[in-house]
């Protein structure tokens, strides 16, 4: 759902002279297959191990207990991350300016909410027309 | 066209509806409850980078196994970088 969001904006985020990527541990056979399913625009990348999520400080191991329960669904994370530790990470969203500073971040542990795209859009003006000022 | 949330709510409701088509049993539920709230009590979001923080520089493949860097991306724009647990 939240691709779907993110889709529904990039023309507007283009248009201000930006652009998204989705940052995701899955592997990239299954990020090609994702994003040709959901006729994406933007770019996913594969943070393979979690590197880069590391470095934004957003990795936690799931409990074993989810582990588990996650396995009885079906969803082996050794499967699409090549990650045996079962770690994540938490959903975050950020908006940076060129120079490389975050100037926005929406971050949050409960993985049911994610920041709205249009919050994301007004964030992303007050970078553009800070840049322009 | 709904909010992202209110969709995102609108699936968690029926889910933990316990009814079809999920059928997600009560137990399931918890379990997701508890281990989110102790992520939460974990302080994962404060030190989370945040507003103010440089960004740390990375370069990733992408799904066309295009090798992408946020060097190459900033000259050209401000940047919406979203981190995605998965389509599982």
């Amino acid at each position: 759902m939240e691709l779907e969001a993110l889709q529904e904006i990039h023309g507007e985020v283009r248009a201000l002279g930006a652009q998204i990527v989705v940052i995701t541990p899955e592997l990239e056979r299954y990020t090609r297959a994702l994003h040709k399913k959901l006729s994406l625009t933007f770019d996913i990348l594969t943070d393979l191990h979690l590197k880069t999520a590391e470095e934004f400080r957003l990795v936690f191991t799931l409990p074993d207990y989810l582990r588990e329960l996650y396995k009885s669904f079906g969803s082996t994370l050794d499967r699409f991350h090549d990650e045996s530790e079962y770690r994540l990470p938490i959903p975050a969203r950020y908006v940076i300016d060129k120079t490389g500073i975050i100037r926005a971040s929406e971050v949050n542990a409960d993985y049911t909410i994610r920041p709205e795209p249009s919050e994301t859009l007004r964030q992303l003006r007050l970078v553009v027309n800070t840049a322009a000022a | 066209m709904a909010s992202l949330q209110q969709r995102l709510d609108d699936f968690k409701r029926s889910f933990e509806s316990g009814a079809p088509p999920y059928n997600a049993p009560r137990q399931v539920i918890e379990t997701m409850h508890r281990a989110t709230a102790e992520l939460k009590a974990s302080g994962i979001e404060d030190r989370a980078l945040k507003a103010g923080d440089r960004a740390p520089t990375f370069a990733l493949f992408n799904q066309d196994h295009m090798l992408v860097a946020l060097a190459d991306l900033l000259p050209q724009g401000p940047l919406v970088a979203s981190f995605f647990r998965g389509h599982w």
